[in-house]
This record gives C-alpha cells, structure tokens and sequence, in this order.
C-alpha cells in the first residue's frame, strides 16, 4: 500500500514514481525478507560439508562476486551526484546501501569459508576483465554521463549479476543460496528502477539508444570475457558457460537494449 | 581498525535503524501524526517553521552528496560500507525534511525555489566548500567537515529543536529524534576513523586545523542566523494567546526554559554548548581547536 492507504494502481504516474524510488518504499521491501537474517542468512542455517577443492572454487567465484559489488557500490554511489532529481538520488542511496549489504554479506560468507584476509584475496583472484569493466563504469560515473553510467550500472552489471546469480542459487550449499536469493531480490529493483529512467528517455531519441548500443558493444566482450574466466577457474563445463553468457545477453535485451 | 569497524557495519545498521528505531514510522514520524493547526495557520509560526525546515533540508542534502562522494575516495571497503549506510541515512533526511515543507504547504514546483528564499548564505558557503574537498577525493578533509564539523555541530542543534518541540509538536520531534540517532553514529564514525587516520598521517594535522577554522566559521554564522531570524518567546507568547492554544510546559534543554529565553540567551547557550562539546571531539582525534575567522 502507498502513502496513506492508497492503493499502488490508483496512484498518478509521477506520484507513483516518486513512491517507489523513497527510503519509505525501500524500507517496507526490505523490511520483508532481511527481517531475521543475519549477514544474509538465517542464523540457523546450516554450514554445509565442502571438500577442498570445491570450498577452493567457491571462494574464487565469491571473490568475483565482491568485485562486481565493489564496482557496484562505488558507482551507485557516484551516480547520486549526477542523478538529476532528488527521488533519484533518494532511490540510488537506498541502491548504494543495498550494494555495500552485497558486499558485507558475500564477504562475511569468505570470512565462514576461512578466507582470513578477504580484500587481499578478492584483488588476488578476481577476473582482470571484471577489473577492467570497473574501471570503465567509474570512468562514465566520473565523467558525468549519466546515461551511459546508468546504463553501464543498471542495466549492463545487474543483468550480468543477475544471471550468475540466479544460476548459482540453484546449486549453491544452503547458506550461499539464502544469501544470493536476497540479493536478487535487490537487484529486481535495481533492474527495474534502470529500466525505467532509461526507458523514458529512450522513447524516440535515437541518438541516446544508438550511443548505449556503443557502449554494450564496448562492455560486452568484458562480460562475457568475464564469464569465461571466471567459470574456467572454477572447471564450469563448456556448454554451461555458454548457456550463461546467453542468459545475460536474453536479460539485457528483454530490457529493450537488443 | 578493523574491530572498531565492525560496529558500524551494515548488519548492525539494518539492526538498529531499519528493523529498530524506524520501524512502523512513516516519514520519520508515527502514522497519523500531524502539524499542529497554529503551525499552519499562524503566519509568523507557519514561516519560521519553513523557514527551520529548509536550512535541514540544505543541510541534508549536502551531507548527501559528500557522503556518497566520500565512498569512492575511502581509504578500505569497511569504510565504504559504512558510508553507504550513513548516504541512505542522508537521504532518509533529505526525504522526511521535504516532506515536513510539503506538509507546512510548500508545493512540489514550488520547492526549489523556496529553499533559494529561505537559505542561509552561510550554509550555502560551507557546502560548497565541504563538496569541494569531496571533489578532490580528500577523505580525511571529507570526513573531517562532513562527520565532525557539519553533524557534530549540527547534533546539539537537532537535539535543541527536539527538546522544544517534545510536547508542542511530537510530529516534528519524532522526526527530529530519529534523525539525531542516525547522527550519533556518524559522529562517531568521523571520530574513530579521522583519528586513527591523523594518527597514521600526523603531517595532515596542519591542514586538518585550517580547515576546521575555515568550516566553523560558517556553521556557527548559520545558528546565529536563525536565532535572529525567529521571532522571539514574547512574540511567540502573544501568538499563542491571541490564537487561543494553551502554552505547554516549556521545554527545557541544558538548564534553558526554551519557550521563555531570549534569542541571545538560546544562541548564548548553543555556542557554548557547541564550542564546548567540539573542542571536545577535536581534542578526541588530536587536532587542537582554532577560533573561526570571518573570512
């Protein structure tokens, strides 16, 4: 319910934006699935039984994880100075508190798999490729071009996010998997919120959608270049890893960003 | 470090605010709390609660952008997270501040050019050169202006308006009182990590303490501001009587009746109070204090 009792559907457009990008908004979503969890799970959760080499791989895919969270939070955070209105810059505080939870969360479970020096670890072993997408996100936030910097962050790093994440969930040991399924519930808005700025200013401008195509064309080969590292290290058959990088490619074009 | 850093860490934030002081408020206040009628239909009370409420939201919304500006410049990731909470908390402010001005009436196409009316130059001033230092990706003088100098003063401040809006407007004070929650830790924060940072670099200590001149300056020419501008308690008094609202015990706040003070007095005791308390934090992560200068 909105504001008052009102309901969602009855509400203006504007007036319906404007709600769902507030800390009000934010607060009775999260308010729903964090309640009771603790770095990301339930405290009972229990800690499964990894052999070595299994306990080895899921840290280097963690690893990867709190680098694209690090990417993440540091561009959400640098996108609130050029956001260009006050419920924007609102909804990209609740979205840079959501990144630094990621990366609180997926650094405690390091912590649990007995990583004693986690940002010695996570620069050690994270993709150059993820590296180097970071480096060109900051470049875009820093640079002030909001559109490519949304898109970049919005759009580009959350469906990346969201497909490997999604996967992995499936698979994961109990507690990853507690973890993983409530950031994919954060990053269901993160998507949606993108989708939506970048939707209205995409209608009939041409110019803008021709220069994000640009910069997926750039971005891209990082991403899928990431992919294959990353699920190499850690002995992903072949045909699995395809079968990913096309999940992230459906979910950027279901996004209207063929 | 590490250590200290734990307990400012997002799973005790999530604890303490979201799921523990916040919850079931809505804008910062409980459900159905409104402005007192006086507020809204007195002119003078009706402008100078604008007029308050717009030097937070300023107030806000440069903490907003220096804390979120502040995360790419953090020296370790704890620090970035930290700060991320304290941006969303900057924010919430940012948010409950303007929706107060909505609820005194102020209209949404209206907003910025009420804040342009109302604001304080000298609020204007210390903004632009706390963003500055921000810009330039300085962290210790980022932290020093945002987490000392700004909330440290601006804490006695919110707490001032707390205890004289208790019993005379509970909205106002629910809100205020959630926001000085939110403030303690990031007071405490800018303590704990400028002074082990001062302590690390001790050739920052010079810098540091021109800055601190400098930024004062204008925090403390902001209250004295508002002082003067406010009516003053006769006023208020006769307001009140002629509006037929019975005056309520006055509250009280570092021994002054709030209601019953001159504005002299109330800016007498806040100075106090402020510089007392200041010295204080200063002393806490090594850096001596410096009398403003008007620059």
């Amino acid at each position: 319910m909105a504001e008052g009792g009102a309901d969602l559907h009855q509400m203006d457009p504007e007036a319906f934006r404007e709600h769902v990008r507030s800390f009000q908004f934010w607060l009775d979503a999260v308010e729903g699935y964090l309640e009771g969890t603790e770095y990301g799970h339930q405290p009972d959760t229990p800690e499964a039984i990894l052999e070595p080499l299994e306990r080895d791989r899921l840290i280097t895919v963690l690893c990867n994880y709190c680098m694209g969270e690090t990417a993440a939070l540091e561009g959400a955070g640098g996108l609130i100075a050029i956001a260009p209105n006050r419920a924007t810059k609102v909804f990209l505080a609740t979205q840079t508190v959501d990144e630094g939870r990621h990366l609180e969360v997926l650094v405690h479970r390091l912590r649990e798999l007995g990583v004693a020096e986690p940002e010695l670890e996570i620069d050690r072993r994270a993709s150059p490729k993820l590296k180097s997408f970071k480096i060109r996100l900051h470049e875009f936030v820093h640079g002030r071009d909001w559109e490519a910097a949304l898109f970049a962050q919005n759009v580009i790093l959350e469906a990346m996010e969201f497909a490997v994440f999604h996967r992995h969930a499936r698979t994961a040991d109990p507690r990853t998997r507690e973890i993983l399924e409530g950031i994919i519930k954060d990053e269901r808005r993160h998507i949606g919120f993108g989708e939506n700025e970048l939707g209205r200013r995409l209608r009939g401008n041409g110019d803008v959608r021709e220069r994000l195509r640009e910069v997926r064309r750039e971005l891209d080969p990082l991403v899928l270049g990431c992919f294959e590292e990353t699920l190499a290290s850690v002995g992903t058959p072949s045909d699995e890893r395809v079968d990913l990088s096309r999940s992230y490619v459906q979910a950027v074009e279901r996004l209207g960003f063929a | 470090m590490t250590d200290f850093l734990k307990g400012y860490d997002i799973q005790y934030w999530l604890e303490s605010a979201p799921q523990g002081y916040l919850e079931g408020t809505e804008y910062g206040h409980q459900p159905g709390e409104q402005e007192p009628p006086v507020v809204l239909q007195n002119e003078v009370l009706h402008e100078q609660a604008i007029r308050s409420t717009v030097q937070l939201v300023l107030g806000e919304r440069c903490a907003l952008a220096a804390s979120s500006g502040l995360i790419n410049a953090a020296p370790d990731e704890a620090s970035k997270r930290f700060l991320a909470t304290q941006t969303l908390d900057e924010a919430r402010h940012v948010e409950v501040f303007t929706h107060r001005l909505h609820d005194l009436g102020v209209k949404k196409s209206e907003l910025e050019s009420t804040l342009k009316e109302y604001g304080n130059p000298n609020l204007v001033k210390f903004a632009e050169l706390l963003l500055e230092k921000v810009d330039k990706k300085d962290f210790v003088a980022g932290v020093v202006g945002q987490n000392v100098i700004l909330e440290g003063m601006a804490f006695r401040v919110f707490e001032m308006l707390h205890a004289a809006n208790e019993s005379a407007n509970p909205k106002f004070a629910h809100i205020l009182s959630g926001t000085i929650a939110d403030e303690r830790r990031h007071v405490g924060f800018g303590e704990n990590r400028i002074g082990s940072l001062v302590r690390e670099n001790p050739d920052r200590k010079p810098d540091i303490e021109r800055l601190q001149k400098e930024m004062s300056y204008y925090m403390l020419a902001t209250f004295g501001d508002a002082f003067r501008q406010g009516p003053s308690p006769e006023e208020v008094d006769q307001i009140l009587e002629k509006e037929g609202v019975k005056r309520e015990k006055p509250g009280e706040w570092q021994g002054v009746k709030l209601g019953q003070a001159t504005p002299e007095e109330l800016e007498g005791v806040l100075g106090d109070t402020i510089l007392k308390e200041f010295k204080l934090r200063l002393g806490r992560i090594g850096i001596e204090y410096q009398t403003p200068i008007q620059p």
